[in-house]
């Protein structure tokens, strides 16, 4: 696993006991890990009580080293030897790489999930609301006397875009097209997931 | 009973009962059918107008009396019986009023869907296309094993289609796939029946 000259720079400065005790060390790994996973508690840690007299640029060096080195880790899948095998070249000490993937493995999941909704991806379904109707009449044309739906797909679309609901009509035939291949496209993946 | 206004009553009948006979009208009522589907076509009258020896407005006029009854008596979806009481008051012959009546009954339904395409016309259903995917990576993410469905969905208004693509993720393709049938199943309640038998 490869981490920039600043990262490493940054976990060596962690490492050593002279800046951080190891209480120190363990609240700024917590709130490092926190902030990634809540973006709301972003910079928290810089207002932590007992972080306050720290130099502030040493703070920001090492928060920053703890969350390059967790998301790098998340994006490779990496294990918790090839972890601790980094934090020992970084001169961590056997106590420090305990609460480090201590952490890691505690939070693993969550910044797995965070890394997978990065990116791009088309409108993302979420739910669909349905109206049903009966057309009487218009302006031009009386007794029309048909029933019509009215579907609405909502969908997201990660922070990038604003969502942009797809809305359409269609009678009752073209609806059960439509569920018919959906239906066919649940099944295929039910047998897919059998493989 | 489609009420045609005086005014078109006496061009109608001024028209066509003065000027020309049966063949003639009978003409003029294929032309009449003919501007509903394909449009209007002012050439025509000033031919007809030209063969006769009338002025064209005699023409036009009877040609557009003909138009707006065939139009009114279809956006109304009127009864037979109806259309033939309308059409007693102008006064033609027994043979004329037959013609005009089997004229409204062969051409009422295409007549009505022309009528239909002036409404307004929200994107409605085409066609949908699916593709079963799973996700191995991202830039962000290595090593993943996610399911998606890949939809692409056709939609058409107005005459011009485009089309969405659009994805979702097992458990929501089930739940749609359960609110969806839940609104088919809607058209089926006695509710719904009710209202569709009463409602004519």
């Amino acid at each position: 696993m490869e981490l920039p000259e600043y990262t490493l720079k940054g976990l060596q400065l962690l490492a050593d006991p002279s800046h951080f005790s190891n209480k120190t060390f363990h609240i700024l790994v917590e709130a490092a890990f926190e902030s990634l996973i809540n973006p709301q508690t972003d910079g928290a840690v810089f207002g932590h009580a007992e972080l306050g007299n720290l130099d502030l640029t040493l703070l920001k060096q090492c928060h920053v080293a703890i969350a390059t080195c967790v998301l790098e880790a998340g994006k490779q899948n990496a294990d918790i030897s090839t972890i601790s095998t980094l934090l020992e070249d970084c001169r961590f000490g056997g106590e420090r790489i305990d609460i480090f993937c201590a952490a890691y493995q505690k939070y693993k999941d969550k910044v797995e999930t965070l890394l997978g909704s990065l990116g791009r991806f088309p409108s993302h379904i979420i739910d669909a609301s349905w109206r049903l109707e009966y057309h009487i009449r218009n302006n031009h044309l009386h007794k029309i006397n048909q029933a019509a739906y009215l579907l609405t797909l909502n969908v997201e679309n990660g922070e990038s875009r604003p969502a942009q609901d797809v809305t359409f009509s269609c009678t009752m035939e073209q609806l059960q097209d439509l569920l018919g291949k959906l239906k066919d496209a649940a099944k295929s993946m039910e047998k897919a997931s059998q493989i | 009973m489609v009420q045609i206004s005086r005014h078109l009553e006496e061009e109608i009948t001024v028209c066509l009962m003065n000027h020309f006979c049966g063949s003639v009208i009978g003409e003029f009522c294929r032309i009449a059918v003919e501007f509903l589907k394909k449009g209007l076509n002012p050439k025509i009258f000033e031919g007809a107008a030209r063969k006769l020896s009338v002025s064209t407005e005699t023409v036009q006029h009877g040609i557009e009396g003909l138009m707006y009854l065939l139009t009114e008596s279809s956006k109304m979806m009127i009864s037979e019986v109806d259309f033939q009481d309308s059409v007693l008051v102008l006064g033609f012959p027994e043979d004329l009023n037959k013609l005009l009546l089997q004229l409204y009954l062969d051409n009422r339904k295409e007549i009505r869907s022309i009528l239909n395409e002036l409404a307004p016309d929200f994107p409605h259903y085409h066609n949908l296309e699916w593709r079963l995917d799973v996700q191995l990576a991202s830039r962000a993410l290595r090593q993943q094993i996610k399911p998606l469905l890949t939809l692409k969905l056709h939609l058409e208004q107005n005459g011009r289609r485009n089309a969405n693509v659009l994805q979702t993720d097992p458990a929501t393709l089930l739940h749609l796939i359960r609110k969806l049938e839940q609104a088919l199943g809607e058209m089926k309640t006695n509710h719904c029946r009710r209202i569709v038998r009463n409602i004519k």
